[in-house]
């Protein structure tokens, strides 16, 4: 009985055990299936938030890229200037006339329009690049933003003197407006290895400029028909440059010269550089890098330079800038070669502004010419590109400054200040309509630029630049002091090959290699 | 009174006895601080150039390492650098005893009392206090061929215009830096020498003069004599001055025609801040620094001012 009574009750135990582990389980599954539909709401739930979050992200982009793309770089640089209200930033430019843009045009426009305040340091060209590279060294940050001759670029860049602009052009949308700069500019004056340094900044290219009215007079050009057998009309070739030129002094002098041109060797070591090229010639060896600037085009071409300066004014050897732009406003010669503000000023543009109290009122407006110079390829002589110091410590706000500066809207506007000597360089600038009005023969002017940017010959750009220039300074100086032109050519090209090798051939030979294969390095 | 000076006595014996390394060494001590200062400023500038003389340091790279001789190798096989020497010798050679005998005259003819001779005087010293660079650009306008006065009054002379190149053709160029030149320091010869002349003891020339010794010879033997010593220093002072010959020669050529007026100072300062070379700049200042101290060593001596 009780053995039975037993078993009853472990029965009824193991069953009450049972069913309450049962229902344990049960409660349990109930939990973890509430718990995994919470979750399931919960993720759910999030998922919808984050898609509802993506795409009002989506939609404020599309908002601001809408808003964007109805804005142009400078207006883009503009909004994004504004957070660095109240900074100041420092860039270094030319001292003389083309810091007149920065003091007193772009500088108080950008504090006006972003709140940032722009300190302008005038350097003289000449140091400009010792300057630069001192602060760099030093790191002192002093400078944020750089005025750069592109020439000097490849030295400045592989130093690590100059911010890379790639990101900085994405982030703030320039690559479009990069691409309105006329090609010569894009394709020859912004990069180095393929990365961008600088935005080019001026279309400085040498021109012809002429006296229309003696080219034009019907006495001149039966005289010159009958002596010369062609047309009196401006010279396409240096021979044709020499027939005329002497022509016209022989016929008018004292009073008028037939040409008269700078002669301070900084000016005329690229007068060189562009004839040289002209005729033929090459600087060095591709394959050993040994100069070849002592070669016969290039001893003719001194020969022929130095027998010029007697159709010239007597004294034309001393003649840097503003001699030859005096000589040429007052009429005292009916060619010259320079770069484009003698066509403005020549035409009398801007230059009852105080800035110009120094030139000479122009005695020929309205009666100058503009034609490439003789060979067809003039120097894109110097030039200006702007660019972001590497040790700079406001880089965003300096890029942003030289993007406003740079862009279309802006820099059309800078292009037509009279004083501040920045020349057009933008496919638009050449077509300006506001430009062309400027003065009755600026279309013609600005054709010729444009003309000039389309098949215009680079600087020589290496590793120490200023090494091999200096030697052609040297050489041009010995030359006006009549030495032998072989003798000093072969001693200037034993210059270039000792700085060839200190600096190394091989490393030479890729930067001349690069600068070669652009497009305006050579005649093509 | 007694007890004062005893105890006075006592503490000096005393302080004698604790403090007598301190105030054996008390001169130097005070001494210290000022020659330290005058050593950090003086000699560490000049050690650290002899140190980068012997680097790699060009601004164009940020290689410095150690170049051994290579820097003082390339001073020898730089003919530019020996051409501008001789072009600074050839300067001063010039330029230092013409400047030494005008002032000499300039300052004999002024030693007499003479109505304006204060204004005469403070006329004549103006071209010293101008600064040489700006007295090398007044004087490229004087040599201008078409607007110079220079040009004009040759022509005048010469009945018809001459457009003479001064600063391009190789046969102007140096008188034109050394007119320069002689015109801006003269006035410094003068003046000292008038200084020194004014000393010259009256008593002696006088009597010279009344035992009948001829001007010359007074001169020879009492004035000059007298004066040495003055001129000794003025003519050394003149002579590291040319040496240091740059801001004339910046003004006017530039070092040329070429290379033809480029004075060591000039080309110094073309390899250091033209062409970026800091330690072969450095080599070239040390070379420059041995080079004086051989001359003015022997010049002290010859002059017998070192004694």
């Amino acid at each position: 009985m009780s053995k039975k009574l037993i078993g009853i009750l472990v029965a009824i135990a193991i069953i009450i055990v049972g069913g309450i582990v049962i229902y344990n389980q049960q409660q349990e599954a109930v939990r973890i299936e509430a718990e995994q539909m919470a979750a399931a709401q919960a993720t759910a739930e999030a998922e919808a938030a984050a898609k509802a979050a993506e795409e009002a992200a989506k939609m404020a982009e599309e908002a601001a890229a809408a808003a964007a793309s109805a804005m142009d770089a400078a207006d883009r640089a503009v909004e994004a200037a504004k957070q660095y209200a109240g900074t100041t930033i420092t860039i270094t430019w030319e001292a003389g006339l083309q810091s007149l843009d920065p003091l007193n045009f772009s500088g108080p426009k950008w504090k006006e329009l972003t709140g940032i305040d722009v300190k302008v340091v005038e350097i003289p060209t000449a140091e400009m690049f010792t300057k630069t590279m001192q602060e760099f060294r030093a790191s002192t940050g002093a400078y944020d933003a750089l005025n750069v001759i592109p020439a000097w670029m490849p030295d400045l860049a592989n130093a690590g003197a100059l911010e890379v602009l790639d990101p900085y052009v994405d982030k703030y949308g320039f690559r479009d407006e990069l691409q309105m700069i006329a090609p010569t500019y894009r394709d020859n004056q912004m990069t180095v290895d393929g990365k961008i340094y600088g935005f080019p900044d001026d279309g400085d290219v040498f021109v012809l400029y002429y006296r229309t009215d003696v080219f034009g007079d019907p006495a001149n050009q039966s005289e010159f028909k009958a002596k010369f057998g062609y047309d009196l009309a401006p010279p396409k070739t240096w021979q044709e440059f020499r027939d005329i030129s002497g022509f016209l002094t022989e016929k008018f002098q004292p009073n008028m010269y037939g040409a008269g041109f700078f002669r301070e060797p900084p000016y005329v070591m690229y007068m060189f550089q562009e004839r040289f090229r002209n005729e033929g010639g090459k600087f060095f060896d591709p394959e050993t890098m040994a100069a070849t600037i002592n070669s016969d085009i290039g001893v003719r071409v001194f020969t022929e330079m130095r027998d010029e300066n007697k159709m010239m004014p007597p004294g034309v050897e001393t003649w840097g800038f503003v001699e030859n732009l005096a000589a040429f406003l007052n009429g005292q010669t009916a060619m010259t070669i320079s770069w484009p503000p003698y066509g403005r000023w020549a035409a009398g543009y801007g230059l009852e502004q105080e800035a110009f109290s120094w030139v000479p009122k122009s005695q020929v407006a309205g009666k100058v010419g503009y034609a490439l110079p003789p060979g067809g390829h003039p120097q894109l002589a110097a030039g200006f590109a702007l660019s972001v110091a590497s040790t700079s410590k406001n880089k965003d706000a300096a890029y942003l400054f030289i993007q406003w500066l740079n862009s279309e809207q802006t820099s059309k506007q800078r292009v037509q200040l009279p004083y501040a000597l920045r020349d057009p360089f933008r496919t638009s600038h050449f077509e300006s309509a506001e430009y062309i009005g400027r003065w009755p023969e600026a279309k013609q002017y600005l054709d010729t630029l444009k003309a000039g940017a389309e098949t215009g010959l680079l600087d020589l750009s290496l590793l120490q630049t200023d090494k091999y220039e200096e030697a052609l300074r040297q050489a041009i100086s010995r030359l006006w002091a009549g030495e032998d032109p072989k003798s000093i050519l072969d001693q200037a090209a034993s210059q270039w090959d000792a700085t060839t090798q200190e600096v190394g051939v091989d490393a030479q030979k890729a930067v001349y290699g690069s600068w070669a294969a652009k497009s305006g390095a050579y005649p093509r | 009174m007694t007890q004062t000076t005893t105890s006075s006595t006592e503490r000096l014996v005393a302080g004698r006895g604790i403090g007598g390394f301190g105030e054996r060494h008390f001169k130097y001590t005070v001494l210290a601080p000022a020659i330290f200062i005058l050593l950090l400023i003086g000699l560490f500038p000049l050690v650290y150039s002899l140190i980068v003389s012997f680097q790699r340091v060009t601004m164009m790279s940020a290689d410095t390492s150690f170049a051994g001789f290579a820097n003082y190798a390339k001073l020898f096989a730089d003919a530019r650098l020996w051409e501008s020497l001789l072009h600074t010798a050839i300067f001063a050679a010039i330029a230092l005893p013409l400047e030494l005998v005008l002032g000499l005259a300039m300052a004999q003819l002024f030693l007499e009392r003479m109505p304006g001779r204060q204004v005469f005087v403070a006329l004549l010293v103006l071209p010293t206090v101008i600064s040489p660079i700006v007295a090398g650009a007044n004087w490229r306008l004087m040599f201008d061929h078409r607007f110079g006065p220079i040009n004009q009054v040759i022509g005048w002379f010469m009945g018809e215009p001459t457009p003479i190149l001064w600063i391009i053709n190789p046969l102007t160029v140096y008188p034109a830096i050394l007119i320069c030149e002689v015109w801006q320091w003269t006035p410094f010869m003068f003046l000292i020498l008038l200084a020194a002349l004014s000393n010259v003891d009256k008593s002696l020339t006088e009597a010279a003069e009344i035992d009948g010794a001829s001007q010359w010879r007074i001169f020879t033997r009492i004035v000059l004599p007298a004066i040495w010593p003055v001129m000794a220093i003025a003519i050394l002072i003149r002579g590291l001055d040319l040496v240091r010959l740059f801001d004339i020669v910046w003004s006017l050529t530039r070092g040329g025609p070429g290379t033809m007026t480029e004075t060591i100072s000039y080309y110094t300062y073309v390899q250091g801040f033209s062409q970026f070379e800091i330690s072969y700049t450095a080599a070239m200042a040390f070379l420059v620094v041995a080079l004086l101290t051989v001359i003015v060593t022997l010049a002290l001596k010859r002059m017998g001012i070192a004694r």
